[in-house]
């Protein structure tokens, strides 16, 4: 027999119910991590833990402490590669052929010894799979003629190789292990190589980690090596959560966590004055840049050199700046402030609108109008590209250019852009790896250097001595032929360097090593307390 | 002994008879089900055809700066996701795939849609299900006292309460919330579904409180609630609003119905009048609003989810969105028709429930 409810059950559930939130709710309050557990807030950009096919910001914090490298650099420095799996390594006069010998104590997780097979294994693993990092072993043969050697052969000079064995996509499995779940490094892997799923459950490298929990969206669970070759790291377990930036300037606070990856120069800047943090807002390695199409099909007036002298000039730089906040720079050229080869302060383009106004009349342009492109909903540094886009515009409007603002969401202003098919851009170049030889592609011909519709053959000098600052081998004549190659982009170039945004962390007081690397953020094995 | 089912049927008050399956029921049910394939096909259609359209392109969202510019990247990436194919092709294709409960691999996360799905829809699904509970006792206990107290100080406030719930931005009170009662108060914990370091109950239903309730966990249980109150809350305040008004207006429609000034003159208690005769029949709106809401918060969390770090479908959907991850929409678009159209049956069925005049027996 069914009953007829109980008149007032209604009134009853939700007492219950509301006493049963509030009861709890007082009771509440977060388990508070040992001392040992270090908790880090990143918004998530993670695909997988699989070392050879992550290339994001995420993947690259979690592969750092999962495997280790040939070579890698210590705390924020990305100059000088310095050994780490490798005991040391010799480079050819003519830098197309790089020799490392590896140290023979070191093991992996599970106490395989670490030999010459793996690391040919998981390079070759890298190049075969054609994920988004293979391009960084690209034109790049692997050997290994012995146990404890491994040979890499570059078909043309690439002096940046040291530069890029870093990287965490270049971190070492156990090949062996890797294998027995469907892992291969020849020929096809991009078809046959079934082993990121295991590799996304269990870590097979030698770091100072290894994988507990492993999510794309919530967090991830690291515990300490126990057979790490290295000194063992200071907390026990890394818990790397999914946060978003407003979240975590709250976390922060409350104290939830130990280290905050993503805060804005100005979320930083409302942290002044909390003793029990600690900021640290530096030049971050991301350049923005302007760009003008030289492609007379994409527009009359954008290739026009008087016409972009004009935007050289009206751009007033120093607002930029103040825009992107603490720890923001001008930056004086395409290559960064902390990589070989930059522009010093005193190569900084200068904001003059008379000379802007002189150089328009010059084009022989009336009231010219062209059209700006942007990622309309892209974010980056606490920077949104659409309100620097509008700084552009009015910039630009005082000197006597209109603009039209044609920003889009970036799945879609990204073909736009890289089809090359935009009159202005306003774009970033994040490092892929810590050389000046990742900006050549700002060259004539080369990647960036087509989406602003500059053809191979329209600067020959400029182009001569990319291919010349390309194959040296001295880092000294390196830098000065990059800082060369800036001034003449600079001059005669499409692009105009606006600004290098701040990079801040933010870690609580008493927390060591929380330094940024452009390589890879954070090490969470640097991190002590 | 075993009653015979008419017998049983004699015992049940007339008003409250279950709506037991009948021919009709059944041809009910049958339409429902035939509508629910029929719109899955046609929203895979729908979404094929507008991402087809779409300016972006797949590779580009998916791959970075350089492997980009690769032309064996892109062409592995197209292969590995049947890009290289004609549209109708890669359409036909994903059918077959559908018929064997294949939703496809997402190129974000590198796994099968349906065990991203999986994942993201229990932690919406528990958040949704707490948020309406918590909507549905407070609305509607609202929504009849300020009726019952029609134009007095109480239902002043109450009105003026409920359009504060219907119109502050959802994402500003979860910052509020999260300011307040986490950062000042400290009385609940801040983002995530658990603490840092806890790890998930064993999944069981992907609900964290019953699976941890059903291995026993009960520290990780108490851990899940507690995590789960604000942003069921905050997730809650619109629909309270919603729910408040509503059941005000239906409740003020049917408070001076003869029927209930004969309840009333027989000498019933108040509080049995308003319960039985007044609350029954205004049931109906509230139910459908009701509904509606319901699957409005199982797909339309992302605010609330993003700044709460609640790994849920909302999230989901917007990354695939965003990074033109095309069987991820796809497997978000049918999971919404699917939420839509059993929330909408069982608005059906619950309406049989409660008013027999509209039963479809």
């Amino acid at each position: 027999m069914v009953a007829a409810r109980r008149p007032g059950s209604t009134f009853m559930a939700s007492a219950v119910l509301a006493a049963f939130v509030v009861l709890t709710a007082c009771g509440g309050g977060s388990t508070t991590p040992t001392n040992h557990v270090l908790v880090i807030d990143k918004s998530f950009d993670m695909k997988t833990a699989d070392p050879q096919r992550e290339f994001e910001v995420s993947g690259g914090i979690v592969a750092k402490a999962l495997y280790s490298t040939l070579l890698t650099f210590k705390g924020s420095d990305s100059a000088t590669p310095v050994p780490l799996v490798a005991s040391s390594y010799t480079a050819s006069s003519d830098a197309k052929t790089f020799t490392f010998k590896l140290r023979t104590d070191i093991k992996f997780s599970d106490g395989t010894p670490l030999t010459s097979a793996d690391v040919a294994f998981s390079f070759n693993r890298l190049i075969n799979i054609k994920g988004n990092p293979s391009f960084l072993l690209s034109g790049i043969t692997v050997s290994a003629p012995d146990a404890s050697t491994v040979v890499l052969t570059s078909s043309t000079p690439n002096p940046a190789i040291p530069f890029i064995i870093p990287n965490p996509a270049l971190g070492i499995v156990n090949s062996k292990v890797v294998k027995a779940h469907g892992g291969t490094d020849q020929p096809g892997a991009d078809k046959s190589d079934t082993a990121e799923a295991f590799l996304n459950t269990t870590s097979e490298g030698s770091g100072p980690y290894t994988l507990k929990s492993f999510s794309t969206t919530t967090e991830v669970d690291l515990t300490a090596n126990p057979s790490y070759f290295g000194s063992q790291p200071f907390y026990n377990t890394v818990v790397i959560r999914n946060i978003q930036a407003p979240t975590q300037l709250i976390d922060i606070q409350k104290g939830t966590n130990e280290v905050a990856i993503d805060l804005s120069s100005d979320q930083a800047a409302s942290l002044s004055g909390n003793t029990s943090l600690q900021v640290k807002a530096s030049p971050g390695p991301n350049v923005f840049f302007l760009l003008a199409n030289d492609n007379p099909k994409i527009s009359k007036t954008t290739p026009n050199q008087h016409f972009q002298n004009a935007i050289r000039y009206s751009l007033d730089y120093a607002s930029y700046v103040q825009l992107a906040g603490a720890g923001a720079i001008q930056t004086p050229g395409v290559v960064p402030s902390m990589f070989l080869g930059a522009l010093t302060p005193a190569d900084n383009a200068k904001f003059d609108l008379t000379k802007a106004k002189a150089e328009l009349a010059a084009s022989g342009i009336s009231n010219p109008t062209v059209n700006l492109g942007f990622p309309s909903d892209f974010t980056l540094n606490g920077i949104s590209f659409s309100t620097l886009a509008q700084k552009v515009q009015a910039n630009l409007q005082a000197a006597g250019i209109t603009v039209n603002l044609t920003g889009s969401p970036i799945s879609t202003a990204l073909a736009d852009y890289r089809a090359g098919t935009e009159q202005l851009g306003l774009w970033l170049w994040g490092p892929d790896y810590p050389d000046p030889n990742d900006y050549l592609v700002f060259l004539p011909g080369q990647l960036v250097g087509l989406r602003a519709g500059w053809a191979a053959g329209s600067d020959p000098s400029l182009e001569a001595l990319g291919v010349q600052a390309s194959s040296s081998t001295n880092n000294t004549a390196r830098g000065q032929l990059f800082q060369q190659i800036q001034r003449q982009l600079n001059t005669d170039g499409p692009f105009f360097p606006l600004i290098q945004p701040g990079q801040v962390v933010v870690a609580t007081k008493g927390v060591t090593g929380a330094d940024y690397n452009p390589t890879w953020t954070i090490d969470p094995a640097g991190v002590g307390g | 002994m075993i009653q015979p089912a008419s017998a049983a049927r004699h015992d049940l008050k007339p008003g409250w008879r279950l709506p037991l399956p009948s021919r009709p029921f059944v041809r009910f049910l049958a339409r429902r089900l035939a509508a629910l394939i029929l719109l899955g096909v046609g929203i895979t259609f729908v979404a094929f055809v507008l991402t087809e359209l779409l300016p972006g392109d797949p590779a580009a969202a998916n791959l970075g700066q350089r492997a980009i510019a690769d032309p064996a990247a892109v062409q592995a990436f197209r292969e590995h996701y049947g890009l290289d194919k004609p549209l109708p092709v890669q359409y036909v294709v994903y059918l077959q795939h559908l018929v064997q409960g294949d939703l496809g691999q997402s190129e974000q996360s590198h796994r099968s849609v349906r065990a991203d799905l999986s994942e993201y829809v229990p932690a919406t699904a528990e958040l949704a299900v707490t948020s309406i509970l918590i909507a549905y006792a407070l609305g509607i206990t609202l929504g009849m006292i300020s009726a019952v107290r029609r134009n007095k100080l109480t239902d002043q406030v109450l009105r003026v309460v409920s359009l504060g719930g219907i119109s502050m931005p959802t994402f500003w009170l979860a910052l509020v919330a999260l300011y307040v009662f986490f950062f000042k108060l400290g009385w609940v914990p801040g983002s995530g579904r658990l603490d840092p370091g806890i790890l998930a109950p064993p999944h069981v239903t992907g609900l964290f409180t019953v699976d941890a309730l059903l291995s026993g966990q009960f520290d990780v249980m108490t851990n899940a609630f507690q995590h789960l109150i604000l942003p069921a809350c905050v997730l809650a305040a619109y629909n309270v609003g919603l729910l408040t008004r509503f059941t005000r207006s239906a409740v003020l429609e049917v408070i001076n119905n003869d029927y209930v000034q004969a309840a009333r003159a027989k000498g019933l208690p108040e509080r049995t009048v308003i319960m039985r005769h007044v609350l029954r029949a205004a049931l109906p709106p509230i139910i459908t609003v009701g509904g509606l809401a319901f699957a409005n918060v199982m797909t339309g969390t992302v605010l609330v989810e993003s700044i709460f770090a609640w790994p849920g479908i909302g999230q989901y959907a917007f990354h695939s969105a965003t990074t033109l991850d095309l069987p991820a929409i796809m497997g978000v678009s049918l999971f919404v028709a699917v939420v839509y159209i059993v929330v909408n049956f069982t608005v059906d069925i619950l309406y049989g429930i409660v008013d027999p005049r509209i039963r479809v027996a």
